[in-house]
């Protein structure tokens, strides 16, 4: 306790307080929160540590000045009153308990005015050029929404439309409407498709997106829980982001009918995909390995098979129906199996590594109840001398959160891995709860310190195990 | 929470190599176990022993820092008080520190430490202790000792002759006569070192007095020996108590007519006998072949010859089993025993499918079953002699 309140006084609290400004990308809600319930500041930046950026750098420059003043302004009051005989000196020693508390919380006073004098008014003046950027594009324009999967859903589609067109996508997981701004202004104007990847984040988000890009063709990916903390509700949010669907007239839309939450919004209008069908072609001999998936299409006498080394019967879909879109586009049946060929695992989505004959899938930026599921699936079905299944479990699941946590202990008993090895946190009980109710035979391990399994992982598997790691949590969750 | 003792450094030509193994191969995934609180001890190039959380850190051996360290630190001292009991000054108000140890895991390598003699001691202490006791160590440090037992258990050796660094002054007329009865190229060795050290190989008999007076600088006995024809050099960690369990054969990767000496093993990381393939891969001693490619026969041949070895010298917890094959005759000849290999030889256990936790808890395991039973056996035994003298 008092080691903890002692590290509010180090030097390094300045740099502390900024690292959880930038750990929760500058968003002062999900700080604040943070800020007040930190126990310890000395074990705040665990995983990570202030990454040096000219906002991080001139926001640690402000605190550490104002602190500064705090603190001779402090000494100086006290002085003053000790010499005069002044008792109101006393609150010069308030002044100087209070700099760390104080400027925890004035640090927040130049981001809410540069949001609001100078990055608001930019953005939206971007978005504006931005819209009419967009208005005038030739190219065919292919929106992807959803709570989860959009970005590999993305990355399919540029891989495989690349293979016979000229295709630009919204870089990584730059997915709101300023990196759409952003996107438009690098764009050549001669690309024959554009991917745009919609990152909802509150109600109304979709819709804007929308009428910013002008979408041609939608694809749906899922729906899961997420930023519950905006939406409230998994309907609110499948709403927003059926928006999408409505902007098309319902039509030229795909939607992914493995996520279940989505089907209660499909119309008969929409064009569907799974790992059964997509859209109109028929899916079949579907071949899961640690190497990838390999299955069929078939439409009208006409038949593709394509292999690609993305992991799980999950993949298929997405995979079917980036190659029907493909077709659709004038690619050849040729350019489509090599273009789903190319794609690659992408980081830390369902991604093996071969660790000394151990394989280790890395799905780290797995943060839905759905992906949690699918990755599951593969685990009980791909062989392994021995199974590990690492997690923390999922962040922001909203009033849900203990039903949810249940329900993925049941999928983890399903899966029946040899060991599992949960890091514990506030829900780790509800994953525990749901996996002894289906009676699991293996072994159960809680986990305090994460980090340092991750980094010692190597020292716990050998030849002959698959381990597969879902989701992780930042700093800001601990 | 069981309290183990994990031993390292000592006064042998080893010191570097048992660093390495302790801090990287045992001690850390000792602790990642979460089932023993561990307390690293080292045993400096003078003999002196220290007990300290700082020992644990590899970067305090890589650079001067040991020195001004062992100057600072206080020496421990050992306490035989029904079990071991580690104790040292606290440096504060003439103070003492006391550590009772559960388990020591010994990772010593090579003299004073590999060859029975600190298992002589934890022996005394009664404290379970890791890996073959003291007589088996005794015994496969000693080739000459290691061969004769594998002999007496049908295992052969190739042609070979031994002679104490004395006779070689003395009756060097009788050591060169017998030397002349093996047919060259020959390997001449110390008796007592690991790790390759001194070893030389002699094409020629104009090679062969310098060959012996390397050896003869660093032991008391010298080995001479033929070398095997159409050479394949395998090797198979084992574990166990009296049901042992082997590893996989390991071929290490050199080019045809090198050997695996202490420059190719430890200094260059293997890159001097890289085969240059895919089938190797780099393991505590460079880069090696696992499971070694053989005809699966040889493969079973030579497993079982190296198990009956370890049985035959009363290996417990762990050893190595080095052989030899002619691959044209398929004949498998007993080299020598490693009764604490470097580094557990984890890469080996990893592809055999036993992660490094498991294998230190496994070793751990079987060190305290083997003291569980040995309490069992009657060490007093009552007369009346002391009454009638």
């Amino acid at each position: 306790m008092i080691n903890s309140i002692l590290e509010m006084y180090k030097l390094r609290f300045a740099e502390t307080i900024v690292y959880m400004l930038q750990a929760t990308e500058y968003q002062i809600g999900p700080y604040l929160r943070w800020l007040w319930r930190v126990a310890d500041f000395g074990k705040v930046a665990h995983r990570k540590t202030l990454v040096k950026t000219p906002r991080s750098r001139l926001l640690l420059a402000f605190v550490k000045i104002g602190m500064t003043f705090q603190v001779i302004a402090a000494l100086a009051w006290g002085l003053w009153s000790i010499k005069n005989g002044d008792p109101r000196g006393i609150f010069a020693l308030d002044l100087l308990i209070s700099t760390p508390i104080v400027w925890a919380h004035i640090v927040i006073m130049p981001l809410l005015l540069g949001r609001f004098l100078v990055a608001n008014p930019y953005s939206k003046l971007q978005i504006a050029r931005s819209a009419k950027i967009f208005a005038n594009h030739p190219g065919v324009k292919i929106a992807v929404a959803g709570s989860y999967g959009k970005t590999t859903m993305k990355e399919i589609l540029l891989t495989v439309l690349g293979e016979g067109k000229k295709v630009a996508a919204t870089e990584a997981n730059r997915n709101v409407a300023i990196s759409h701004a952003q996107f438009a202004k690098q764009l050549d104007g001669d690309e024959d498709i554009l991917v745009i990847e919609y990152g909802e984040g509150a109600p109304g988000d979709v819709a804007k997106f929308c009428r910013t890009t002008k979408p041609d063709i939608g694809i749906i990916t899922g729906l899961a829980p997420a930023h519950l903390d905006k939406y409230k509700t998994l309907e609110a949010a499948g709403k927003d982001i059926f928006f999408l669907a409505k902007f098309l007239g319902d039509k030229n839309v795909y939607v992914n009918e493995e996520s279940k939450s989505l089907r209660s919004f499909i119309k008969k209008s929409h064009q569907l995909y799974s790992s059964s069908y997509a859209a109109s072609w028929k899916i079949e001999d579907i071949k899961a390995s640690i190497a990838g998936v390999n299955f069929k299409m078939t439409k009208d006498g006409t038949s593709l098979r394509l292999s690609s080394s993305l992991l799980g019967r999950h993949q298929v879909g997405p995979l079917a129906v980036a190659a029907a879109i493909a077709r659709d586009q004038g690619l050849t049946d040729k350019q489509i199996a090599e273009g789903i060929g190319k794609i690659r695992p992408f980081e830390h989505r369902m991604q093996p590594r071969d660790a000394g004959g151990a394989w280790i899938i890395d799905d780290t930026y797995n943060g839905n109840i759905e992906g949690m599921l699918a990755g599951l699936e593969l685990l009980e079905e791909l062989p392994a001398k021995r199974k590990i299944y690492v997690t923390p479990g999922l962040v922001d699941q909203g009033k849900e959160s203990s039903k949810i946590h249940q329900a993925l202990g049941k999928a983890i008993a399903r899966a029946n891995p040899n060991l599992v090895i949960l890091m514990q946190h506030l829900i780790t009980a509800d994953i525990v709860a749901g996996i002894n109710e289906t009676g699991f035979k293996g072994q159960l391990v809680l986990e305090e310190d994460p980090l340092n399994f991750y980094t010692n992982l190597d020292q716990f598997v050998a030849a002959g195990d698959l381990v597969l790691l879902q989701n992780d949590w930042p700093d800001n969750y601990n | 929470m069981k309290t183990v003792a994990v031993i390292f450094g000592g006064r042998s030509t080893e010191h570097d190599v048992s660093i390495v193994t302790a801090l990287a191969s045992i001690i850390k995934p000792l602790e990642l176990t979460k089932q023993y609180h561990v307390e690293a001890v080292y045993i400096a190039k003078d003999g002196s022993w220290y007990w300290d959380e700082k020992l644990k850190d590899i970067a305090l051996y890589q650079s001067s820092k040991i020195e001004d360290f062992l100057h600072k630190a206080p020496k421990t001292h050992l306490l035989f008080d029904n079990g071991l009991t580690l104790v040292k000054s606290s440096q504060f108000a003439g103070r003492k520190m006391y550590r009772k140890i559960d388990l020591v895991f010994p990772a010593m390598h090579g003299t004073h430490g590999e060859d029975g003699e600190l298992m002589g001691l934890l022996q005394m202490a009664n404290v379970p202790y890791v890996g073959c006791g003291m007589s088996a160590s005794a015994v496969a440090m000693d080739k000459v000792l290691a061969k004769q037992v594998a002999e007496a258990a049908g295992v052969e050796s190739n042609p070979w002759i031994w002679f104490y660094t004395r006779d070689l002054a003395r009756h060097h007329r009788q050591v060169m006569n017998n030397i002349s009865n093996l047919k060259y190229p020959l390997f001449v060795k110390p008796a007592h070192l690991g790790s390759s050290i001194a070893i030389s190989k002699v094409e020629k008999e104009s090679e062969l007095t310098n060959a012996l007076e390397v050896a003869a600088h660093y032991d008391d006995k010298v080995v001479v020996e033929e070398s095997v024809n159409n050479l394949i050099e395998v090797t198979l960690p084992v574990m166990g108590n009296d049901e042992p369990v082997p590893a996989l054969l390991e071929k290490p990767a050199y080019k045809p007519g090198d050997y695996f000496d202490w420059d190719t093993k430890y200094m260059q990381g293997g890159k001097k006998g890289k085969m240059g393939n895919g089938d190797v891969v780099k393991g505590a001693q460079g880069y090696s072949q696992i499971p070694a490619k053989l005809p699966p026969d040889l493969y079973k041949k030579a497993e079982q010859l190296a198990l009956s070895v370890y049985r035959a010298i009363g290996c417990s917890g762990i050893a190595r089993v080095d052989l030899l094959i002619d691959s044209k005759t398929e004949k498998v000849y007993f080299n020598e025993v490693n009764p604490l290999p470097g580094s557990l030889y984890a890469h080996n256990w990893k592809a055999a499918g036993v992660s490094n936790v498991e294998l230190v808890t496994k070793l751990v395991n079987y060190a305290q079953e083997r003291w569980d039973a040995q309490q069992k056996i009657a060490t007093s035994f009552s007369t009346n002699f002391l009454k009638q003298f």
